[in-house]
């Protein structure tokens, strides 16, 4: 397509596509656009996701309360940006908002002086979208929730409550006796879930809205699939109601990792004074032995997001075609909490476990039930 | 330091690290371990009865003469009670496929064996090499995976065989499992995992006794018992999406052994949750997408395609295309709303949303929908759920001089959507 153009001198200037206004810096897929557009595109994208959450009627209900968890991500961040001002504009057309957010940072890192800089940079977001409540959890409260029972999962070597260690230090040795670091990884990120539920669920959240870009959800599509999650996936790629008995929501879902790494340098002022970027995953060696299956992934993706944008997406859209098994013959998996089909045994007892000798002796004694994920993580 | 002692006997010197769990084992007990697990498999599923005559679909490379090996040991431990018999196809590929089949025919005299031969150009009328030297490198898979597919049934209902078994091994079915989702294929990452094609109704059923087995293993089975077999890969190189999950998985085993059945498992799993409307179509409009198990680009045919990937990544790039163009199509229906959001006139953002809610892609699913049907086809009377079954459509291109895409393209019905057409075209690249 031939991009409209303009003189002004010597210098050809490429109009935006979309307002023929101003000049086209950006890319939205193939389309040429200008700072303006763009920004407009992503928050768009995301708005339209939260129409269940607009102001209804004139009766004065009461406000709904959403969970935003924030990592400090570029995803997080921008998702929190785009709903500060989507209810600050509600509240400027209607003097009310349809709901309000509860600002969570679970703090995944248990080192004092990494908690001291999470802390400090929570606050700063306080300062600049300050209408909203704020917490801070640290990730070894997962240990003390009354819904997994640690005993009843046989999991070795995990100093129990009466141990009198601190939290932090049972975390990190339950997460050490893990036999990979996929393993580590998978469990750390199944217990942030269960923490997010019960943070939800106290505060009296009806929905959790998860910053994932659509290059993110289909990096969980196969990352859950390579660890033996598949049958979870109706749950972590679909907006609506999780077994946790509270809605996930994905607001980010259109749009591309990529697309929301650019929108926070667009913002005025811009996020990326507040978001911490990883690491670029192109970087990650495949053969260390602290790469993880996510990390693979987010390489993999990384690389068709650049070349084949609308196979990502297309991946999301399938995957999100999922439905949950409907039946009442399930229990629920004593770690990740997600309904498993009763008589399953995690990793044994199925076609392609095989042979009772290829893998480690099972304890005896009374085991609570494990989905095959939570099971292979734990068992090895 | 001392030497370890194998995992299981505790008495003999570990030789080998297991791939599947890196446990450390004497060879003895290694082979013990890798035959239990089969006949674990092949009890478990049922998978055969006695008496039943089982055509062992051999190539002459690793996974089928592992396979061949097996079944015979097993078939005399256990009594399964089946004849067993060699099939092998001659897909025509010089420095390939002659050299592999003289491998066979070795095969046959080791294990005592009847052993049959099909050509494909008895069959076609074409060799892979004149089929290649007619259609260029590019998909040439997928007229070699239609036609053997095809070819391997034919050639059991010559020997008056109903069940054929292959080679294919746990990496295969987890390569296929990823590929299906990175193509957006839920029909065949529905079908993919189970260890039965085809039921009591069909002609010829075949199945995977390998299903659970890795790669790796194989390879190691077949050095321990110092089977004949054949190493040369297949010179034409696979399908982009393939490829790029074939890389993936070898990464992942890497990462974590367990990785390999792990896909597995969650393929199974996932088999299930694809909702019952959905299986017969594939996110776009089109209620004619081919089903059958006869059309035969499921999976991986077992030990074609080299692990190098060299290919120019077409397949996807076609894909990307044709995506592309769908979504800018709704996206034109999109700026309506958009342009209203935008527009500074005061009205509110929630008003906007009547304008044109798009319609989520569950309810999609939700369209009424044609069942297929299996039938025959009309020019061969092979089994087909199109009118004219796959191998004859691409032969009647092969025989037009020209590709078949072209021709597909041309008789479609005007309903059809771009990308209804392109994904046909991809779910005929899979090779």
């Amino acid at each position: 397509m031939p991009a409209e153009e303009i003189k002004t001198g010597d210098v050809s200037l490429t109009l935006c596509k979309r307002c023929h206004d101003e000049e086209a810096t950006l890319q939205i897929r193939s389309e040429s656009v200008c700072k303006k557009c763009f920004c407009q595109y992503v928050t768009t994208k995301a708005i339209k996701r939260m129409e269940t959450y607009r102001v209804r009627g004139s009766t004065v209900k009461a406000q709904r309360k959403l969970l935003l968890p924030l990592s400090f991500g570029p995803s997080s961040s921008s998702l929190l940006h785009i709903l500060d001002q989507h209810i600050e504009g509600q509240y400027a057309r209607m003097n009310r908002s349809g709901y309000e957010l509860f600002v969570v940072h679970i703090d995944v890192f248990l080192d004092p002086a990494d908690r001291k800089d999470a802390s400090e940079l929570l606050e700063k977001y306080k300062g600049r979208f300050s209408r909203h409540t704020y917490s801070s959890v640290g990730l070894e409260e997962a240990l003390l929730l009354d819904n997994i029972d640690w005993k009843a999962l046989g999991i070795q070597g995990i100093p129990d409550n009466e141990s009198g260690l601190p939290a932090t230090e049972r975390l990190q040795k339950l997460l050490g006796s893990m036999s990979s670091a996929t393993s580590r990884a998978d469990i750390a990120s199944t217990l942030l879930t269960r923490l997010l539920v019960d943070v939800a669920k106290r505060n009296h959240c009806e929905s959790i809205l998860f910053g994932e870009s659509t290059t993110r959800l289909a990096e969980k599509t196969l990352t859950e699939t390579a660890k033996g999650r598949g049958f979870s996936l109706p749950w972590q790629v679909s907006d609506g109601a999780s077994p946790y008995g509270i809605g996930f929501n994905y607001p980010l879902r259109d749009l591309l990792k990529k697309e929301i790494v650019t929108f926070t340098s667009l913002t005025t002022p811009p996020l990326t004074e507040l978001v911490i970027f990883q690491e670029k995953p192109s970087n990650i060696s495949a053969s260390s032995k602290t790469t993880t299956i996510d990390d693979l992934m987010a390489q993999y993706f990384e690389s068709v997001e650049e070349n084949y944008p609308s196979i990502v997406a297309n991946v999301v859209r399938t995957s999100s075609k999922l439905q949950p098994l409907i039946g009442n013959d399930t229990t629920n998996c004593g770690l990740c909490g997600l309904p498993v089909t009763e008589g399953t045994d995690g990793i044994y007892g199925w076609g392609g476990d095989q042979n009772s000798d290829s893998r480690p002796a099972k304890e005896d004694g009374q085991h609570g039930v494990l989905c095959y994920g939570c099971s292979r993580s734990i068992n090895g | 330091m001392a030497p370890a002692l194998c995992a299981i006997c505790k008495d003999a010197r570990a030789l080998i690290i297991r791939p599947k769990n890196h446990q450390k084992l004497c060879k003895a007990c290694f082979i013990a371990i890798f035959e239990a697990e089969i006949h674990h498999t092949i009890t478990t599923t049922s998978l055969f009865s006695p008496g039943d005559r089982i055509a062992i679909g051999a190539s002459g490379g690793k996974d089928s003469t592992v396979l061949a090996s097996v079944l015979k040991t097993l078939n005399e431990r256990y009594n399964y009670g089946l004849d067993l018999v060699l099939l092998s196809i001659d897909e025509g590929i010089k420095g390939y496929r002659d050299d592999s089949l003289e491998t066979v025919k070795r095969n046959a005299v080791q294990y005592d064996m009847p052993l049959k031969i099909v050509g494909y150009d008895e069959l076609y009328g074409w060799t892979m090499d004149q089929v290649v030297e007619a259609i260029g490198k590019k998909s040439n898979c997928t007229y070699c995976g239609v036609f053997r597919r095809q070819a391997l049934d034919r050639g059991a209902k010559m020997l008056g065989i109903k069940h054929v078994v292959t080679g294919h091994n746990a990496d295969d079915v987890a390569e296929t499992i990823l590929m299906n989702l990175l193509r957006g294929d839920l029909p065949r990452l529905a079908r993919s995992t189970s260890i039965v094609t085809g039921d009591e109704s069909s002609e010829v059923r075949r199945s995977k006794p390998l299903k659970y087995a890795y790669e790796k293993e194989i390879v190691l089975y077949a050095h321990h018992k110092k089977l004949d077999y054949f190493t040369t890969e297949c010179l034409y190189s696979p399908e982009a999406f393939r490829g790029s999950a074939r890389s993936l998985i070898k990464n992942l085993e890497r990462v974590r052994p367990s990785a390999i059945l792990d896909v597995v498992r969650s393929g199974e799993d996932m088999a299930k949750l694809v909702p019952e409307e959905v299986t017969g179509i594939s996110q776009c409009k089109s209620q004619k997408v081919s089903l059958s198990s006869a059309d035969g680009e499921d999976e991986a045919a077992g030990g074609c395609g080299s692990t190098s990937g060299r290919n120019s990544g077409g397949e996807m790039a076609d894909m990307e295309k044709r995506l592309k163009e769908d979504e800018e199509a709704s996206a034109r229906e999109i700026d309506v709303s958009a342009v209203a959001a935008t527009a500074p006139n005061g009205q509110p953002h929630d008003r906007i949303a009547k304008v044109e809610p798009k319609k989520p892609a569950k309810q999609e699913a939700g369209r009424k929908l044609t069942r297929q049907t299996l039938g025959t086809c009309k020019k061969c009377g092979y089994m087909s759920s199109q009118d004219v079954c796959k191998a004859c459509v691409l032969l009647e291109g092969l025989n037009k001089g020209r590709p078949k895409m072209e021709i597909e393209v041309s008789a479609e019905d005007e309903e059809s959507s771009t990308l209804r057409r392109e994904m046909e075209g991809l779910a005929l690249a899979a090779g």
